[in-house]
């Protein structure tokens, strides 16, 4: 009976999607690994609907390729007063999301000023380790396109 | 010279994905459409020597949903001092329903909105204003010129607001005195664009 319960809890516990809070924006490269030569960050809300639609894309591409490429999403959901990280949990979890989150706590504006985009959702943009910007797409992305487009720049980084 | 070029080709590209967004002492686009509340065309004429604020918004963001509390509060405020309301839904009703001018006509109703909710039901004058998300706000001075655009706030959490865009243009116009910051990054959800 303690063993069954042990590994339900287990089970339970690794399902769970990552989400970190942040409040600065300039932190968010710091969530990603040193062996990722690119790093993907891409900016979503559960309410925003074309990006909800990209998440199934989103979980391709992270499946897609290896520890090269590495993805972040950052979660604009609390900008809405009802909404709360648990709820971006959940919907992480449904969506069997398992690249790391971020649920952004700043002010909004200071993260669109920042990454450089008009507050238009969802928007993907890769960075190189020395965190130079090497691709953008505003939008929802299809992951063939976006798979062929990272794997295009890995080869041109060797 | 060579490097020079690509940056300026670069800039270039950067400029031109948001050309189309009305630049800040451009002449307004009139507007005529149906207000859902009562069926009726409202026409908006710049140059109608009235200050007037243009939202666009609709009834599916949560992040439009957020700011109304705060337009209606704004409008009941800047109304008596002559300013002008219009609220414009621009999504596409054909794919979202709760878009219709019957759900607008419960939405506007419901809340108590203190200016007409317009139906642009081809987008076209999102497009022509350069709208992109809801909710996105363009305020316009008595002579038809557009003096501010962006966002409501910064925040939709009154605790967390740190600039107030609209208010903070309003009483710049009816103090007698430009704006003194006239564009801001609109943020919310894309404007869901008939296709």
């Amino acid at each position: 009976m303690r063993r069954t319960l042990l590994i339900l809890l287990l089970a339970t516990s690794a399902s769970a999607a990552e989400l970190r809070d942040i409040t600065d924006p300039a932190k968010i490269k710091d969530v990603f690994p040193a062996a990722a030569r690119i790093r993907v960050v891409n900016i979503w809300a559960t309410w925003c609907v074309p990006c909800v639609a990209e998440m199934p894309e989103l979980r391709a591409v992270a499946k897609a390729l290896g520890p090269e490429v590495a993805l972040a999403g950052v979660s604009m959901d609390n900008m809405i007063p009802e909404m709360t990280r648990q709820k971006v949990i959940v919907f992480l979890d449904r969506q069997k999301i398992s690249y790391i989150n971020l649920y952004y706590k700043g002010n909004a504006d200071d993260l669109s000023r920042f990454l450089g985009f008009e507050g238009e959702m969802p928007v993907t943009i890769a960075f190189d380790r020395q965190g130079k910007e090497v691709w953008r797409h505003q939008g929802a992305i299809k992951s063939a396109d976006t798979i062929a487009e990272l794997r295009k720049l890995l080869r041109r980084m060797q | 010279m060579k490097k020079v070029f690509v940056f300026l080709l670069l800039s270039g590209l950067a400029a031109a994905s948001f050309a189309d967004e009305l630049a800040i002492g451009a002449k307004a686009p009139q507007f005529s459409l149906v207000n859902a509340v009562d069926g009726k065309t409202v026409a908006f004429k710049p140059g109608d020597g009235k200050l007037s604020v243009v939202v666009f918004t609709c009834n599916q963001c949560q992040y439009a949903k957020a700011f109304e509390p705060r337009i209606i509060e704004l409008a009941k405020q800047y109304q008596p001092k002559g300013v002008v309301f219009y609220a414009i839904d621009p999504n596409d009703e054909a794919q979202y329903a709760v878009e219709s001018l019957a759900e607008m006509k419960s939405r506007a109703t419901g809340k108590g909105y203190p200016f007409p909710y317009l139906k642009d039901g081809d987008s076209a004058t999102a497009h022509a204003y350069g709208a992109r998300v809801t909710p996105h706000v363009y305020l316009i001075d008595g002579g038809g010129t557009l003096r501010y655009r962006g966002y409501v706030d910064d925040s939709a959490k009154p605790e967390e607001r740190r600039t107030t865009g609209l208010s903070n243009a309003l009483d710049d116009l009816l103090g007698g005195k430009s704006v003194s910051n006239q564009t801001t990054r609109a943020f919310g959800c894309t404007i869901k664009w008939k296709s």
